[in-house]
């Protein structure tokens, strides 16, 4: 039975094992955070605990990186919605840029609007926003499920943008409270929309408290469970509380460069074990 | 009484892009920082702290909107782009009405480009479910150029690889009739020269020092138009470098975008370990 039950409005704390068991193949599965800031790490690396992980996951993401890599090496991914899959300064995304190119993982072309303007659809009740972008571009030829429509009143064509939703949303918050308000600091990614679209929204936090009263942004309404990940984000940064650990990314990066992606997998998952 | 600035005792080729790009800054501009583009962090900086005082930046990483300036870090970048933000948003509200109120400028670094600007950052290779080289993705490019009077190209490594005769794969909207609305894109940057398309076609405008004419078509791989009035790339200034080089990127990080291999590898390293941030 899912730890769900349990659950009042009054305490929804969970134990990030007990939050990883929420995620059931076949679903997709969205990861807030931006870049290589404020990943739910931690999250990720207890789901590939299990001695069976979920597979054929639809990842969605603003933007995909470290967090989503694991996850794709994995073998947990069988299709991906984000508009940037990478390490930033680190480089190409290895495990997505390989599995990708090799046509062992479906690329659903997505931009910064046609997530944005999805989302805002499905937050607004309806099946589409419209928009101009895309228009005299390849994008529409490559997703040819996006239809256009015709403007009403101008006539033009602009493109509809279907409404998106996920089944669960992870997002890692600097603290939340019993009742599930977060505190995400400023650097929020899509973060605040992605938990009005997703049936159970995991919050984990570097700390949980009592009670927050001032600087919420995720309101306890919107969210399912919180668990506990103290740096659950690392080696992304929870900024202000500790910055990018280029370290440890420079060493996934040399690890896949030299074909080693499990070795460094089963390193991680060890180390940490126990801990959470 | 006009100063003649005085032009740098040296400058090195990341140094010349940076500076390229901050003359493409007026004052009062919005300027969009994207995802891993140091050379046009260091630019717009640069501008905002010689000619363009009062530039603002908005920012991929906080979504914020940002007056003041930092040093370029890779482990704390979010000190600057959130921790300087005058206010901040989401990223969907960034993406569905930010980018339409501000009408900004930006810099896009593109995979392919072809002679009417038209630009693919999508994949490398004519077979989309197999291609060479699947690229991260298009980010806001093809939301953007669209409709946007203010798309830059910049390309820290000219070469045939990059510019194509035909593109596999086209994210961005260059000078082409498919457009309807904003234009393709004003000013490329390379590390080769500064390129217009006052012609509707690409056209070297400025060499860059030691750069000729056909040294830069041989390096594209699309017939080049030149412009009649064909010079020297202004070289940076003293003062310009000396920002550059100790106030503006102590660190080097604009040098990622123009070192490749091992060079950059040991590069990255070396600036996680100033960070304090290699263990």
């Amino acid at each position: 039975m899912s730890a769900l039950s349990r659950l009042s409005p009054a305490d929804k704390r969970i134990t990030l094992a007990e939050a990883t068991a929420l995620v059931q193949p076949s679903q997709t599965l969205a990861l807030g955070g931006n870049m290589l800031y404020r990943r739910p790490v931690a999250f990720v690396r207890e789901l590939l605990r299990h001695p069976q992980p979920p597979t054929g996951l639809t990842l969605l993401c603003f933007t995909a990186g470290y967090e989503s890599d694991l996850l794709v090496g994995a073998g947990c991914i069988s299709q991906t919605r984000t508009c940037y899959f990478g390490l930033e300064a680190f480089g190409l995304a290895p495990m997505f840029t390989a599995a990708a190119s090799a046509g062992q993982l479906r690329v659903i072309e997505e931009t910064e609007a046609s997530l944005a303007f999805g989302i805002r659809a499905r937050l607004a009740g309806v099946g589409f926003m419209p928009s101009t972008a895309w228009l005299g571009t390849d994008l529409l030829a490559l997703r040819p499920d996006v239809q256009t429509i015709r403007d009403p009143y101008s006539g033009e064509a602009l493109v509809a943008f279907p409404a998106l939703s996920c089944d669960v949303a992870v997002i890692h918050a600097l603290v939340a409270d019993r009742r599930g308000n977060a505190r995400l600091n400023k650097n929020l990614g899509i973060d605040p929309e992605l938990a009005g679209i997703a049936a159970t929204v995991i919050v984990t936090a570097e700390e949980i408290v009592d009670r927050l009263a001032s600087d919420v942004d995720l309101p306890g309404p919107l969210v399912t469970a919180v668990a506990p990940a103290p740096r659950g984000a690392w080696p992304t940064s929870a900024y202000p509380l500790y910055p990018v650990g280029g370290g440890e990314l420079l060493r996934y990066v040399e690890a896949c460069a030299n074909g080693n992606f499990a070795g460094y997998l089963a390193g991680v998952l060890g180390e940490d074990a126990g801990s959470a | 009484m006009i100063l003649q600035a005085q032009p740098a005792a040296d400058h090195t080729l990341d140094e010349l892009i940076a500076v390229c790009i901050a003359r493409q800054v007026e004052d009062g501009d919005v300027l969009v920082q994207g995802l891993a583009t140091p050379l046009v962090a260091a630019g717009y900086i640069l501008a905002q702290r010689t000619h363009a005082p009062n530039a603002f930046f908005a920012s991929a990483i906080g979504q914020g909107m940002v007056q003041d300036w930092a040093p370029l870090g890779l482990a704390r970048a979010e000190e600057l782009w959130s921790g300087k933000a005058l206010t901040h948003a989401s990223f969907v509200t960034l993406a569905c009405d930010a980018l339409h109120m501000l009408t900004p400028k930006e810099f896009f670094r593109p995979a392919q480009v072809d002679s009417t600007g038209n630009f693919n950052n999508i994949a490398i290779g004519e077979d989309y479910a197999r291609p060479r080289l699947r690229l991260p993705g298009t980010g806001g490019i093809p939301d953007v150029t669209v409709y946007s009077l203010g798309v830059y190209l910049y390309v820290p490594r000219h070469s045939r690889a990059i510019f194509v005769p035909r593109l596999d794969w086209r994210s961005g909207l260059g000078h082409t009739s498919e457009r309807r609305a904003g234009a393709g894109p004003r000013v490329l940057v390379s590390n080769l020269g500064v390129f217009d398309w006052a012609e509707g076609t690409m056209r070297l405008v400025t060499a860059h020092p030691g750069v000729t004419a056909e040294r830069v078509q041989a390096k594209t791989g699309f017939p080049l138009a030149v412009a009649p009035d064909l010079r020297e790339t202004p070289p940076p200034t003293a003062e310009e470098v000396r920002l550059l080089r100790e106030e503006i990127d102590p660190l080097g990080v604009r040098r990622l975008e123009t070192l490749a291999g091992t060079a950059r590898r040991d590069h990255l390293r070396d600036i996680l370990r100033r960070e304090g941030v290699l263990d």
